[in-house]
């Protein structure tokens, strides 16, 4: 039965890849939808593509955030694997 | 559980130290001469240019009374890329992969914002600015609610701004290792040669002549993620200054309107 054989670690083994995957599948939609909307009013509006830049990158640090931080989780949760 | 942030440490710190002592050079190398009639030359230019885009995206947030505020946000910036791209030299770490570093310029931006806010508001319009603030009395009677919340935020803000930064930096640097090791696995499994997985991995001892082997150079995997290391470390750089001019700007009094070059004439 391979259930009896794990353990903390073969669990975090299998779940900190898996939670960095979820995170990076959200900041993926969440980032996909920003920028399609971005640069959508930036074609309709060329005049305020700066102004619109800015906000735009502003939001995607906002949402790329959140990656790093599964990741960093990731990081400190991987010294338990022994 | 956080001995992972201590390794190596002390790399960051002498390359934060270094890069800073040559971005002080470099622009002092490149800055004008004393004499304004002279044409400007090519390093005059350059670093003209670099100041004038600066400008233009803190006068682009704040208004044109964001004049004042470059200094701080384009060193700010210039430092933080500098120390982004010496990772890509081989022999050179990044030194904002250690969040030590990260953390002293949030810091840094953290006191730099308070400083203002006191300034610009006065105690009593800082703490005023704080609660939220209130204008009628609904205002009053929610800002005992909003004091301890923007108090909070003022706290969370530059570690998210350390953790963004030293997150992004060290994700990076850890691919280009792995894709560097990837390399040199992949070259040994393709030509068969003595530098095997368990001999690299610790498992099996190695001969001098394996130590010594020219499969060491591997396949350069990681070329094309130091490439996306360029991009990244400058979105990066200009994401950090960016919002620190926007702390910056939140912190400033709003009840004074400027010619509609800033975010407040938006809404």
């Amino acid at each position: 039965m391979i259930f009896a054989e794990l353990d903390a670690s073969a669990l975090l083994a299998l779940a900190l890849p898996l939670g960095v995957a979820l995170a990076a599948i959200g900041s993926a939609m969440g980032l996909g939808k920003a920028v399609s909307t971005a640069l959508e009013s930036m074609g309709r509006q060329p005049e305020a593509a700066g102004a619109i830049q800015t906000a735009m990158i502003i939001g995607c640090a906002f949402i790329e955030a959140l990656t790093i931080y599964a990741l960093l989780t990731v990081f400190v949760l991987m010294g338990r694997i022994s | 559980m956080w001995d992972w942030i201590h390794v190596y440490m002390w790399e960051n710190v002498f390359f934060s130290l270094v890069v800073a002592v040559l971005v002080i050079l470099l622009v002092n190398w490149m800055k004008p001469s004393e004499d304004v009639t002279q044409v400007p030359n090519r390093k005059q230019s350059m670093l003209e240019l670099i100041v004038e885009k600066l400008n233009e995206m803190v006068v682009g947030v704040i208004g044109t009374q964001g004049k004042k505020y470059t200094p701080f946000v384009g060193s700010l910036f210039m430092y933080i890329w500098c120390m982004n791209m010496i990772g890509l030299i081989p022999g050179m770490k990044a030194a904002t992969s250690y969040i030590g570093i990260t953390l002293g310029l949030a810091v840094a931006t953290f006191l730099y914002v308070q400083y203002v806010g006191l300034r610009e508001n006065g105690v009593a319009g800082y703490f005023h600015h704080l609660a939220g603030s209130p204008q009628d009395g609904v205002g009053w009677l929610m800002s005992p609610l909003m004091f301890p919340l923007h108090v909070l935020g003022e706290l969370i803000k530059p570690v998210s701004l350390a953790l963004r930064l030293f997150g992004n930096v060290m994700g990076e640097d850890a691919l280009i290792g792995v894709f560097a090791v990837l390399g040199v696995v992949l070259l040994s499994t393709i030509t068969g040669g003595p530098t095997s997985l368990e001999s690299m991995m610790g498992l099996k001892a190695m001969t001098t002549a394996q130590m010594a082997s020219w499969q060491w150079f591997g396949i350069p995997l990681q070329l094309p993620i130091m490439m996306l290391a360029l991009l990244t470390g400058t979105i990066q750089a200009l994401v950090f200054a960016l919002l620190s001019t926007i702390y910056i700007f939140l912190m400033l009094p709003h009840d004074h309107h400027d010619d509609g070059h800033g975010l407040e004439a938006h809404h």
